[in-house]
């Protein structure tokens, strides 16, 4: 197994608001497997979703280095940043972010634009992701017409869509009552488990936690627990 | 890169009312702003078509007082003046008020010579048509005092229908009969304006008639002239015909204002100030407000949807896609409107030609000016979805992403 699919190197991230300038990240090591699944919990503002930025090229580190697969994502600029999230991460959010003038097929079709598919071949893969995660019979139905759950699980249907290798999801069952709760953390081990993607989620829910084969704590933008789990 | 135009389209649909609105007021804003051009575009043309070789002698004092019938020898003398006609308002409608069209008391012996680029005689009583159709209306003008020559808008006009040959009853606003009774005229001739300054529906009738009904107590009015429309000769220039007249006249009994006849023309057009700035004035604010409406409009889409923006940007869609969002949204919602504007601008045609017949020629909705609405309304729709789309060029994804939608 490749040790070092995501590497974080000497990884430094302020940010200055109104003058005051606060250190998020400071000189951060961290070194993901391929193929891993990965809690990375703390308290709040401890820069768990400035992490996941940086790893997903939504945010740019101030010094160090972000590498993905073979891609240094921090040295990626900004016009090439979109087309390489495109390829190779799906983000999976805390209030689902499904865009709600579209369909649950059209949702997930949606990242299918950028790629070179055909429309009839955009519908059968974006169908294909909503059968993974059990929502074939919800396809025509509008975000507002869906449960929580359902949303979050369309939702993944989306980040998956692309089949980029690396899932990048904050807080996915934060928004969630226990039972869909569970139900998503199911289907992010079977994507682990059973279709290789590498995960990075962060959660403050134990029980989430327990589903990863690895839980990192965060506290101050340092690495302070580090931890393998077994399934 | 494919642009997500579904996602226009359905953004579209999911504010049916709002954008529904939209496409209402710019609608309006395009009819009105064709409307306007085209009234104003109609009144120059008509003031384009007068000749450049005619004065028309009308009384110093208002165009509402007749100059006296004894001026015209005076004037026929003056160098450089070729032709004179009298020209009076005899202001009588044909069974209701509503039915008004223009009637000008002139010269008969005169009148075809002064008017031969102005108007073209298509057919005489007894049907004679083609060039021979002028001479037998002179004739058939000279032969009956009754005799009238009309606009071929008169004969085709659903309210009219005057054929040659008919007798016209019409009934007095200004001129009465001692009888109590309607005027009568005959058709005699056809004509077909040559110049857009000339109604289609103005009839022609005979000045001596009337005087020498006034004269005899036969209807009631004094003997007068009107103005005088004065031909001048090419040799001499126009400006000193018209000096030349007004000195003539300069000790009275009544003095005259002698202009062009584009002067004239736009005398009318003009009556309250300078109507065509006026109306484009008007116009210009309306598009204005519309404009900024619409703008309006646009930039609470655009706040509403920075985080769609984020969104996007996450799934590796760049900035300026949901930029373009919005412009295609603008510009599907203005050609929308625009395109119905236009459509209504091209229904109401036919009735506001027959509306402005007596006053505006030319109106017409004519393919460069809907060319111009169109263009007018798509620079709209690109330039509120870029007002709108612009701020999501500057902001972060992580800073999208965070705004609430
Ligand atoms: N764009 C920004 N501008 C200024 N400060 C920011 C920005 N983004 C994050 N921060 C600050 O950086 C710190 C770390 O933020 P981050 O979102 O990574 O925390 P977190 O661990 O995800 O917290 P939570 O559990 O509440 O989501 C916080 O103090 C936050 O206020
Ligand atoms: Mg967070």
């Amino acid at each position: 197994m490749p040790d070092k699919f995501i590497t974080l190197n000497n990884v430094s991230k302020s940010y200055t608001r109104g003058g005051e300038t606060l250190k998020v990240l400071d000189q951060l090591h961290l070194s993901i497997a391929r193929g891993d699944f990965v809690a990375l919990m703390g308290p709040s503002g401890s820069g768990k979703t400035t992490i996941l930025n940086l790893v997903g090229g939504l945010d740019s580190c101030d010094s160090g280095s972000v590498h993905v697969a073979d891609s240094e994502v921090s040295a990626m600029s900004r016009s090439e940043l979109p087309a390489w999230r495109s390829r190779h991460v799906g983000f999976v959010f805390q209030s689902f972010n499904l865009l709600p003038v579209l369909t649950a097929l059209e949702n997930v079709m949606l990242p299918l634009q950028l790629t070179p598919l055909s429309a009839a071949e955009r519908k059968k893969q974006a169908a294909f992701a909503l059968d993974i995660v059990g929502l074939t019979d919800r396809a025509s139905h509008r975000p507002n017409q869906l449960s929580g759950g359902q949303e979050q699980r369309v939702a993944i249907a989306r980040a998956i869509a692309t089949d980029p290798a690396v899932i990048i999801a904050d807080e996915p069952t934060g928004d969630l009552d226990r039972s869909s709760a569970d139900e998503v953390l199911q289907i992010l081990s079977r994507l682990n488990s059973e279709l290789g993607k590498t995960i990075l989620m962060v959660t403050h829910d134990l029980v989430a936690a327990k589903k990863a084969k690895r839980v990192l704590e965060l506290d101050k933008g340092l690495l302070v627990e580090d931890q393998q789990q077994e399934a | 890169m494919r642009f997500p135009f579904r996602l226009a389209m359905r953004h579209l649909m999911a504010r049916k009312a709002r954008n529904g609105l939209t496409v209402l007021a710019i609608s309006i804003a395009v009819f009105l702003l064709c409307f306007l051009i085209a009234v104003v575009q109609g009144m120059e043309e008509g003031i384009r078509s007068a000749s450049s070789h005619r004065l028309v002698t009308q009384s110093a004092v208002s165009l509402f007082v007749d100059l006296p019938t004894s001026y015209q020898q005076k004037i026929d003398t003056i160098d450089g003046v070729h032709l004179t006609t009298k020209f009076r308002w005899f202001g009588a409608y044909y069974q209701e008020r509503k039915n008004f069209f223009a009637q000008f008391a002139v010269d008969h012996q005169r009148f075809l010579d002064m008017y031969t680029k102005d108007i073209e005689i298509i057919e005489a009583v007894g049907g004679t048509t083609g060039p021979a159709a002028r001479a037998a209306v002179q004739k058939a003008f000279a032969s009956d005092r009754r005799a009238a020559i009309i606009g071929v808008g008169l004969r085709d006009g659903e309210r009219f229908g005057f054929q040659l040959g008919d007798t016209v009853p019409l009934i007095p606003s200004i001129y009465p009969r001692a009888d109590g009774n309607a005027w009568e005229f005959v058709i005699v001739g056809i004509y077909r304006p040559l110049k857009a300054r000339i109604p289609d529906t103005t009839m022609y009738i005979r000045a001596d008639y009337l005087n020498e009904a006034f004269d005899s107590g036969e209807a009631l009015g004094s003997r007068g002239a009107g103005v005088y429309y004065v031909n001048t000769e090419e040799s001499v220039p126009i400006d000193q015909v018209a000096k030349d007249i007004d000195a003539l006249f300069a000790n009275g009994p009544q003095r005259t204002q002698t202009i062009t006849e584009a002067a004239f023309a736009s005398f009318f057009v003009s009556a309250i100030g300078n109507l065509p700035l006026f109306l484009g004035t008007i116009g210009g604010a309306v598009l204005f407000s519309i404009f900024f409406s619409v703008v309006n409009t646009m930039m609470i889409s655009g706040r509403q949807r920075l985080q769609e923006s984020g969104i996007l940007q996450a799934l590796g869609f760049r900035p300026f896609v949901s930029t373009m969002l919005l412009i295609w949204e603008g510009l599907i919602i203005s050609l929308l409107g625009g395109g119905i504007g236009i459509l209504l601008a091209l229904a109401t045609e036919g009735s506001l030609i027959r509306i402005f017949a007596q006053n505006i020629r030319n109106y017409q909705i004519s393919v460069p000016l809907m060319l111009l609405a169109l263009g007018i309304s798509a620079l709209l729709g690109i330039v509120a979805g870029l007002a709108a789309g612009i701020p999501f060029l500057r902001s972060s994804p992580t800073e999208a992403l965070r705004s609430s939608g």
